[in-house]
């Protein structure tokens, strides 16, 4: 599993499995195997979500010389 | 000394007062009095006075509707218009075209007039508005870091949206040097990589909202190349910033619900997509159980022991059929055949010496005349039933 893809990356590669699967003209173990993956990055993602946790940066700007 | 009519006199003076430049689009400082809104026409009727001195005013429907704010007795105001008769009462007021209040003072037109010239040099332009990004990763927000609407934005995303990262530039929102931080602190996100800028701040009514109505941080909003939600936290004044930004929310917090999604919409498109992605691979599932079974029926159609069991059926068939053909032959044969023996029966002579002719022979001769016949001559009778030999003893 990729652990750098960042959530969005995740979706986003969801959303190419989804649509591949709806096609319906690609064999049956490739198939299995996109589901497979689907399941992962879902899985993936929820974890994602669970973890997450705001990164706050601050710039002081030159407000703070004024 | 020519007389004229009163109607002449009061003609007259407005004509000269009409002709007036002094008292033709002037503007006027006073306090509202005995204003009154007719009702059914919609005009509106006041006297504008100040310490020494009042005068009539009127301003026609039409205008009152362009006004932003309800004027009130006691109100302080600047308003614009012309001096004219009114004939019928010989009386001279003020007819108004705007009423600007006093308060604001010289700023307050200001502010008219920038807005004015920015909506005519197309900063506010609806075309211009770009789209929240759906999920942004980087969110700026341009604010004090000592004020309460960085908190409000902290709350809110940490709750809300804690994917992301928060970039928060510090800025000055009052005082002089308000617009130029403002204007660096866009800069300073944009070039961070915010997708998303929040600029605002918090507070109330009675807080100076000045830097948010200045042409320099309109141009900022305008020019910054990713959306600008603005926060200035006022409900019932409209900033210039406002007007200019991608999108305007009432308070920090609600420009940062606005800035990215709840992750609550998350997990539930992630379910969906599960769900979606269950529903793809069990269609797929059946159409290929489907497909299967066509095909092992049409194999099995071609299997050899069907085809065998077909060729078998078809030999069973001819061979009842040729049976059936052949039995009718004979058949048919056999009854010819009856037919033939009847007829041949019929013919038989045996048949009619039974029916009590007889036969002669003479010597294995058949006789049929007497003429062959002499006296001595033996002959032999033969009858339906045995014979007998007898001798001619008188021919003729």
């Amino acid at each position: 599993m990729k652990e750098k893809a960042t959530f969005e990356d995740n979706m986003n590669e969801l959303g190419r499995i989804v649509s591949e699967l709806e096609k319906g003209d690609i064999p049956l173990e490739k198939a299995v195997q996109l589901y497979g993956e689907g399941v992962k990055l879902t899985a993936a993602c929820r974890k994602q979500l669970d973890k997450a946790k705001i990164k706050i940066t601050e710039d002081g700007g030159e407000a703070e010389n004024e | 000394m020519p007389v004229i009519t009163v109607t002449q006199i009061n003609r007259y003076i407005g004509s000269i007062l009409k002709n007036d430049r002094n008292i033709q689009g002037v503007m006027v400082r006073g306090e509202i009095s005995n204003y009154v809104k007719h009702f059914r026409s919609g005009h509106v009727y006041f006297t504008l006075k100040d310490s020494e001195s009042a005068i009539k005013a009127v301003m026609f429907a039409n205008s009152v509707s362009r006004l932003k704010f309800e004027p009130e007795d006691g109100m302080s105001v600047i308003v614009s218009g012309s001096i004219g008769v009114y004939e019928r009462d010989g009386a001279y007021q003020l007819y108004v075209n705007d009423i600007i209040p006093d308060g604001a003072g010289a700023a307050g037109i200001a502010l008219e007039q920038l807005k004015k010239k920015l909506q005519k040099e197309g900063i506010f332009d609806k075309a211009h508005k770009r789209s929240i990004p759906p999920m942004p990763k980087k969110i700026g927000a341009v604010t004090s870091l000592s004020g309460a609407a960085v908190r409000d934005i902290i709350n809110v995303l940490s709750r809300r949206y804690p994917l992301g990262e928060l970039y928060v530039v510090n800025a000055l929102v009052q005082g002089e040097a308000a617009a130029n931080s403002v204007c660096r602190g866009i800069l300073k996100a944009e070039a961070a990589g915010c997708e998303i800028i929040i600029v605002g701040r918090g507070g109330g009514s009675s807080e100076d909202l000045s830097v948010f109505n200045t042409e320099k941080v309109a141009y900022a909003i305008y020019n910054c190349k990713v959306p600008v939600i603005s926060a200035v936290g006022h409900e019932t004044d409209v900033t210039i910033a406002d007007l200019a930004a991608d999108l305007r929310a009432p308070t920090p917090s609600a420009a940062a619900e606005l800035a990215a999604p709840d992750i609550a919409l998350l997990y539930e498109k992630l379910s969906g997509i599960e769900r979606h992605m269950e529903k793809a691979v069990l269609t797929f599932f059946d159409k290929s159980v489907d497909r299967f079974t066509t095909l092992n029926a049409r194999l099995l159609a071609q299997s050899p022991e069907k085809r065998l069991k077909l060729t078998d059926e078809r030999l069973l068939m001819l061979e009842t059929r040729s049976k059936t053909a052949f039995l009718r032959y004979i058949d048919r044969i056999e009854r010819d055949l009856a037919e033939k023996a009847a007829k041949l029966d019929s013919l038989s002579p045996l048949k009619v010496l039974s029916r009590g002719y007889s036969l002669v022979y003479n010597e294995e001769k058949l006789i049929s005349s007497s003429e062959s016949l002499e006296n001595g001559d033996i002959i032999r009778i033969i009858f339906g039933n045995g014979g007998a030999d007898a001798e001619i003893k008188d021919k003729w």
